[in-house]
């Protein structure tokens, strides 16, 4: 369903282990680049695993494990010789609850750029400007930029973590249920952002919010205990899916 | 019995016991006081905190503390020179960078390291240390400021370590999954994140560790030498001010002059302490009002 050339990143066959719990089971999927991926399922499905197996989140969890492979830009990431600090630094993350670094809001965007050895100072602030005006939160905190991160409320604190994202300039940007922690004035911001970044972004999310999936994404996968049940045109999922299993969880029959 | 009756009941023996050691603790200092400032009759403030003279039992007597005093700060320093260091690095080994293995050997064994009675490390000093550091250096005497900075270092090493692990431990885990997935390496997540969002747990222990030095007294009574001179170089003797109280106490007549300085040095440690203390304090509660301040 997805032309070859649009595929930026593809999960091919991946079993993922914690311990001796199978996580996920033979899963497939392809993401298409400058398009919003949805991942939805009850808790516990494997969205979240993964969703952070795409950057090496999991690499970070002792007693974890992978098998098969996952295509970034026609390489394995899970090669011998690929370095996961070199994949993060390409695909970026957005965490279930906002976390700023306990920093000035300028040093939090710049944290990363800095690692990655800009060091010019009118190079760093026109990388910090360009970051919030994408989150949409420049004008906000344009005045403020040398105060602490931590005195933002949380929807702030959140889109200053899409910035700090956006500063390195990703390829991929992966959201684990960025909103969950929101107001829905906060998650409307959240959600207008998206659909604003997909220009220049490949986004995925993860959601707990069928709603939400239906809103801002353009392909739905839906996961049940482990394995990629359906994966669809969101329109097309949410109105005439092809897997009962899938109509059950979407109309609310469980989940 | 009601069961209210019964709260009640328990709730005021529970006051009467912490009300207990509080005034205990009471007590003990209006007592040092009563005994420690008649000193003052003798010989004034200034005099006694800054005199470089400490011959309490000569005719007529000299009470000038600054050499205890300056034997204190020296030998506090020089501990905390080796043990800041030490203590912090391992710290940030085992709370961040250890493999579960090696965190479970090094942990306790650090830990162990506190339980060591100070006289056996006093002891070691004695022994061990001090005739090996007269031959290295061809000394007069081993017994001087670097033993007893050393075996000081050792006694505040695992009480810097482990206050600053719980430190390095309580930063979120949030922290640090953010720098990870911003392309980090652990050293750099170490460096630029935990430890500067622990920091403030670091001074407490840093601080905590040099007040548990500067009040130790069987350590510098048996490894500082004991001269009562303020010093020229790291090899010479001293004499801080817990080794001066413990080493006369025995001697000095009930109520005489000699009596009283001792006690007011007594006042005079018991302020640098509380000092240490309250600045700990003040360090650990700085920045968490403001949920971490700006770094």
């Amino acid at each position: 369903m997805i032309r070859l050339d649009d595929i930026i990143i593809q999960a091919k066959n991946v079993n993922f282990y914690y311990g001796s719990f199978k996580a996920l089971i033979d899963v497939t999927i392809d993401f298409e680049k400058n398009k919003v991926t949805a991942l939805i399922g009850p808790s516990g499905c494997g969205k979240s695993t993964l969703l952070r197996l795409l950057n090496r989140m999991n690499d970070l969890i002792d007693g974890t494990r992978v098998e098969g492979e996952v295509i970034f830009e026609g390489a394995n990431i899970y090669a011998s010789n690929v370095d996961p600090v070199d994949v993060r630094r390409r695909i970026g993350m957005v965490f279930q609850k906002p976390n700023p670094f306990p920093k000035s809001i300028f040093n939090n965007i710049t944290y990363g750029p800095k690692l990655s050895g800009i060091s010019r100072k009118t190079d760093l602030e026109a990388l910090v400007e360009r970051s919030l005006i994408q989150a949409s939160l420049w004008n906000e905190v344009k005045d403020i930029l040398s105060q602490s991160a931590m005195m933002l409320s949380g929807g702030q604190q959140q889109r200053l973590c899409i910035a700090r994202a956006l500063a390195m300039k990703p390829d991929v940007l992966l959201m684990d249920e960025p909103t969950s922690a929101l107001d829905p004035i906060s998650t409307a911001k959240i959600e207008e952002l998206i659909e604003e970044l997909k220009k220049n972004y490949t986004i995925i999310i993860v959601t707990h919010n069928m709603q939400q999936a239906a809103r801002v994404s353009d392909y739905t996968g839906f996961f049940y205990l482990g394995k990629l049940i359906e994966y669809n045109q969101t329109d097309r999922l949410f109105t005439t899916p092809d897997v009962k299993q899938t109509e059950d969880y979407i109309t609310g029959r469980f989940g | 019995m009601s069961r209210a009756l019964k709260e009640k009941i328990i709730k005021n023996v529970l006051f009467l016991f912490a009300l207990v050691s509080i005034i205990v603790l009471a007590l003990i200092i209006i007592f040092l006081f009563m005994e420690g400032v008649p000193i003052f009759g003798v010989v004034s403030l200034k005099g006694f905190l800054f005199g470089t003279e400490w011959y309490p039992t000569y005719d007529p007597p000299e009470f000038g503390i600054w050499p205890l005093i300056v034997g204190s700060i020296v030998v506090t320093f020089f501990s905390a020179l080796i043990a800041v260091p030490l203590g912090v690095l391992s710290a940030i080994y085992i709370a961040e960078l250890a493999p579960p293995l090696v965190k479970e050997i090094f942990k306790p064994v650090i830990e162990l390291l506190a339980g060591l009675p100070s006289v056996v490390l006093g002891f070691f000093g004695m022994a061990i240390l001090a005739p090996w550091l007269q031959q290295t250096f061809d000394l007069p005497t081993g017994l001087n400021i670097l033993n007893a900075s050393l075996i000081l270092a050792l006694m505040a090493i695992p009480t810097i370590s482990s206050i600053a692990e719980d430190a390095l431990y309580s930063v979120p885990q949030e922290f640090k999954e953010a720098s990870y997935a911003l392309g980090a390496t652990p050293f750099e997540t170490v460096t630029k994140v935990v430890v500067p969002a622990a920091l403030s747990g670091i001074s407490t222990a840093v601080i905590l560790g040099m007040a548990r030095a500067i009040g130790e007294t069987m350590v510098v009574l048996m490894v500082a030498g004991g001269a009562a001179a303020i010093p020229e170089s790291i090899f010479d003797s001293v004499r801080p001010m817990p080794a001066s109280i413990a080493a006369e106490m025995g001697e000095a007549p009930f109520r005489s002059d000699h009596y009283h300085a001792l006690f007011a040095t007594g006042i005079v440690l018991f302020f640098m302490t509380l000092g240490f203390n309250l600045f700990a304090d003040y360090i650990s509660h700085k920045f968490k009002e403001v949920g971490s301040a700006t770094l």
